[in-house]
């Protein structure tokens, strides 16, 4: 946060979705994947992504993230229509996915990493004093304080650690929507909830947040809203608040849960 | 008909206003001052004047040059070092002292275990105030002591700081803020706090509900103690013993609770019960907050005790939010101390009470978030209780100690 704009903090999400996909399809060759997915996202709101393996979590964000396009369907950022076709483009949008692999270089380190590629130059040489003091108040401003130096690299970082880098460099972007793709499956007790309570802050600071996770505690304890996917179609998109354990693990295993998803 | 306020009400106002903006929000330059303060920027230089006349602030220019052009403005800093308070926080197992800074940094800490158990007040007293003296000691010759506060795990009285009774402690009925203050001798008063009440400030101030003005703040230690800040403001009620939100009653006729009474949120939640549930053996000297923790640990990997354990405690917690939601319709509910990791380990269990036990309306705004001080929030907000006197009116309590005992004050 800047300083002295304002006495308290901003809180609360706006009513215009920054992300909004309206039945997009995508098939590979014979196999159709998605049928009809509909994925809506808002500022300053974390929407967890719920599906049983195969459900088509990774094939959406992927067709999010511009790593492949829809085939059909529509996809709205901010209200306009976009069709990204790289990961870049979609940066360029705004959009950042942290995969499951991270794609950190273990070799370089933590400022390294988050400049990768998009490395900052004054004229002739890489400018490090300014990716330093970006990296670091990008860290700072998310109540990052585990990672020690910025200039470690990141082989001596833990699993935790790794996370939070890859977390940070979405963010260092004036990201509008950033998808995490399963952030704490790898990670023991203490380091997942340190990571959940970062993705909360994420979107506690305006940003749209997409959250892939199986686990139901993660779900619930960050979540404002849930899209349950089921065999390639949106069995329902729900406000956390409005529903139960036992309704969402049913909608993730049938489709449907009393009034709620898909048509029997 | 009221007169409005004299010049020198709204002076010493200001004063407040701004000591405490530099105190909450960090170093500011004048230019932001005055437009967060809503104050023309000669009033912020005569005010700002008058706080480093009396060491409070300094003005020193923005270590980083700004991309402006022209004549930075100089940035007002609180003056860390030189004016701090004594922030004691009284868990039931352990003891924490600290020496905080104006504007929150902690300087220095100690900490101490506490047997579980009866603890005698002067013993108590006689080691808070040994820790405290040591802290005094090496702070530097010209910093000055302008508060102090303590945390405690009780039912504590707001006017007096009287501690009526500490359920968990086997306290009852100690002046423990006058004894404190005798024995420190600083000629400073020291304020008395329930500990969740004193986490709800810290939160609302410095943690996850800044900006957040009706909020709910749940700490889990031994037992479970609840803080309510309405209209940004502590409530306290007739005696400033509100808030036990331990003590409400989820479960009719279920266990037994150290109150007295059965089926409080206290011990149908706390630490025994989780233990309890969970088949963990407490007499082995497994307990306190690790022991919670390696609950969760346990539940994570998959152990069906340690799950089955979180299951039963989050419902009632789940009960316990959903009552709270309708009664006091909050912008936020904040678990901090052990509840931080039993919410995080139990998140699903709990908002499906709260889905279905909350009315549509209260439920539809409401944020559930952790403690973002994490296990500081109590120690924090003995702090901020301790500097309210010299935000309310900074000239007066810093002449008032600078002044040799005795001599009246102008």
């Amino acid at each position: 946060m800047s300083l002295g704009t304002s006495f308290g903090r901003s809180v609360g999400a706006s009513a215009r979705p920054v992300l909004d996909l309206r039945g997009v399809d995508k098939s590979f060759g014979p196999v159709q994947v998605l049928h009809g997915v509909d994925l809506t996202a808002y500022p300053g709101e974390v929407t967890a992504l719920v599906g049983d393996n195969g459900a088509g979590k990774t094939t959406l964000v992927k067709g999010i993230g511009g790593v492949h396009t829809f085939d059909s369907g529509e996809y709205l950022f901010e209200g306009r229509p976009v069709r990204p076709r790289t990961p870049r483009d979609a940066a360029g949008l705004g959009i950042e996915v942290v995969h499951q692999d991270l794609a950190l270089c273990e070799n370089l380190d933590i400022v390294e990493n988050m400049f990768l590629g998009r490395e900052r130059s004054n004229g002739i040489a890489l400018d490090e004093a300014a990716m330093e003091e970006a990296a670091r108040r990008t860290l700072t401003g998310l109540s990052v304080r585990s990672v020690g130096s910025v200039r470690r690299r990141v082989s001596e970082l833990s699993g935790g650690q790794r996370q939070t880098v890859a977390i940070a460099r979405a963010v260092l972007w004036d990201s509008r929507v950033v998808v995490l793709d399963e952030p704490a499956a790898a990670l023991g007790v203490a380091q997942t909830q340190q990571v959940l309570e970062l993705v909360r802050r994420l979107a506690d600071k305006g940003l749209a947040v997409v959250l892939i996770s199986h686990n139901m505690n993660d779900v619930f304890a960050v979540s404002d809203r849930i899209v349950a996917l089921y065999l390639g179609r949106t069995a329902a998109q729900v406000r956390t608040a409005d529903v139960t354990h036992r309704q969402v693990v049913e909608l993730i295993t049938s489709g449907r849960t009393g009034d709620l998803g898909l048509p029997a | 008909m009221k007169a409005g306020p004299s010049p020198e009400e709204i002076r010493r106002h200001n004063l407040g206003t701004l000591l405490r903006f530099v105190h909450l929000r960090g170093p500011a330059s004048r230019a932001t001052l005055a437009e967060s303060l809503g104050l023309n920027r000669s009033t912020i230089m005569a005010l700002t004047a008058d706080l480093t006349a009396a060491g409070l602030v300094r003005e020193e220019l923005p270590r980083r040059p700004g991309r402006r052009a022209g004549r930075p403005s100089l940035v007002v800093r609180p003056e860390s070092t030189r004016v701090y308070v004594l922030a004691f926080d009284v868990g039931v197992d352990r003891l924490a002292v600290a020496r905080v800074g104006l504007g929150g940094t902690v300087l220095d800490r100690r900490s101490a275990d506490l047997p579980r158990g009866a603890v005698d007040p002067n013993e108590l007293v006689t080691a808070l105030a040994g820790a405290a003296r040591t802290l005094v000691r090496k702070a530097g010759r010209d910093a000055v002591c302008v508060g102090a506060g303590v945390a405690f795990p009780g039912i504590v009285r707001r006017a007096d700081g009287r501690v009526v009774f500490g359920p968990n402690i086997k306290m009852t009925d100690v002046v423990l803020g006058d004894l404190l203050a005798r024995r420190l001798g600083l000629g400073v008063p020291v304020t008395v706090g329930n500990d969740a009440d004193l986490g709800a400030l810290a939160e609302h101030e410095r943690g996850a509900g800044v900006g957040c003005e009706n909020l709910v703040y749940l700490h889990g230690d031994v037992g479970i103690g609840g803080g309510i800040i309405v209209g940004g403001r502590l409530l306290g009620g007739e005696e400033g013993f509100a808030g036990e939100i331990g003590h409400m009653i989820v479960n009719p006729g279920g266990r037994a609770c150290a109150c007295g009474s059965r089926g409080c949120l206290d011990s149908e939640v706390g630490e025994r019960t989780l233990l309890d549930y969970a088949g963990r053996d407490q007499s082995s000297g497994q307990s306190g907050r690790d022991a919670v923790r390696a609950v969760v640990d346990a539940a994570d990997r998959g152990d069906v005790a340690a799950r089955e354990a979180l299951h039963r405690v989050g419902t009632w917690l789940g009960f316990a939010v959903a009552n709270l939601v309708n009664v006091f319709n909050p912008g936020m509910v904040i678990f901090g101390g052990t509840l931080r990791d039993v919410y995080l380990g139990s998140a699903a269990q709990v908002r499906s009470m709260v889905a279905t036990g909350a009315l549509a309306a209260p439920r539809d705004r409401v944020r559930l978030r952790t403690a973002e001080l994490g296990d500081d929030a109590t120690l924090t907000g003995a702090a901020e209780f301790a500097f309210a006197e010299v935000l309310a009116d900074p000239l007066q309590v810093l002449a008032r100690l600078r002044e040799p005992e005795g001599t009246p004050v102008p």
